[in-house]
């Protein structure tokens, strides 16, 4: 049985934000990132390498973009950000019966790399929330967010859309019936 | 180091594949290292509590060998357009992953390539996906 399900269009569009970044883009969390992915283009750590490739200094992998955004270790968005949940039909999903929720795609794209010193945050908008679907892991619906990235000109830096699958595990629904 | 030009692509050409061995210092220290603190990304009891067997990989280190692994190839000159992935079985420790590349369009005045990439580990596809990258001409 599916508890009342809310008006999931209110949860549709919007512009939540800013999310804002802790730290200007800077070469020590570069160089971790790129120890930790194993990555050696030297335009991310080797300042003479990325001047020949016509930048100013080292840049940021550009799969990078989401990380100077993340909350970390504190779980709280950085100062200056906005508190509301860029997500909030995801809890009403919740409790409407379909606890799991998993990744299904991921999409970036780059307007340009990020150079130490930038300042990024972003806005997010939910593109769609699908009808309610079944699938090989339960019944629910695909919650499509986009977040688009801003320096600090206010001008796109990227874009990252982002595909979640909010559903009731099939085993529930078995136990249920 | 030196850069792949656009005039050396040819569509069906094939990306070197790369073996990653998904390890616990992996999984934790890139998660670290993008910021991303979810417990079942770095505690073993909290990601079995939630259903899975280990703690398992983040998309953003899944988002970072991808760009690696094309740029691993192209070279220092690449510049990553976009990198659209699709997410398949998870990373978890122990496992190998494999990554897999092809190129699928050449863009002469552009100068872009579109590479569709794989990332395969014991259980199936972990990541698939279309990398656009813009080459030096």
């Amino acid at each position: 049985m599916s508890d009342e399900l809310p008006d999931l269009t209110y949860y549709v569009g919007g512009n939540a934000g800013p999310y804002r970044d802790w730290d200007a883009v800077n070469a020590p969390m570069i160089r971790h990132w790129c120890e930790a992915m194993g990555d050696k283009n030297p335009i991310y750590t080797d300042a003479q390498a990325a001047l020949e490739e016509g930048f100013p200094g080292v840049v940021a992998p550009p799969t990078m973009m989401q990380a100077w955004c993340m909350t970390g270790y504190s779980g709280q968005a950085a100062p200056g950000s906005t508190d509301a949940d860029p997500m909030a039909v995801l809890p009403v999903l919740e409790a409407a019966g379909y606890p799991g929720v998993v990744a299904v795609n991921c999409e970036q794209e780059y307007e340009r790399y990020l150079e130490e010193g930038d300042r990024i945050h972003f806005y997010s908008t939910i593109e769609s929330i699908s009808e309610e679907k079944a699938t090989t892991l339960g019944t629910g619906f695909f919650v499509t967010q986009l977040c688009t990235f801003y320096d600090q000109r206010d001008e796109v830096v990227g874009t990252m859309r982002f595909r979640v699958f909010k559903y009731r595990p099939k085993a529930s629904e078995e136990g249920q019936a | 180091m030196n850069s792949v030009l656009v005039s050396q692509i040819n569509i069906g050409d094939t990306l070197p594949e790369l073996s990653i061995d998904i390890t616990p210092k992996l999984i934790v220290g890139a998660a670290i290292a993008s910021r991303d603190y979810q417990n079942v990304h770095h505690d073993k009891d909290a990601a079995q509590a939630l259903g899975s067997p280990d703690v398992f990989m983040n998309i953003l280190t899944t988002n970072g060998l991808v760009g690696r692994y094309v740029t691993d190839w192209a070279g220092p000159g690449a510049r990553l357009n976009k990198v659209a992935i699709r997410l398949g079985a998870p990373n978890y420790p122990g496992d190998t992953m494999v990554l897999s590349g092809q190129v699928k369009t050449v863009d002469a005045d552009s100068a872009r390539v579109e590479l569709e990439v794989k990332g395969e580990n014991k259980y199936g596809y972990h990541v698939t996906g279309k990398v656009v990258v813009a080459l030096p001409t």
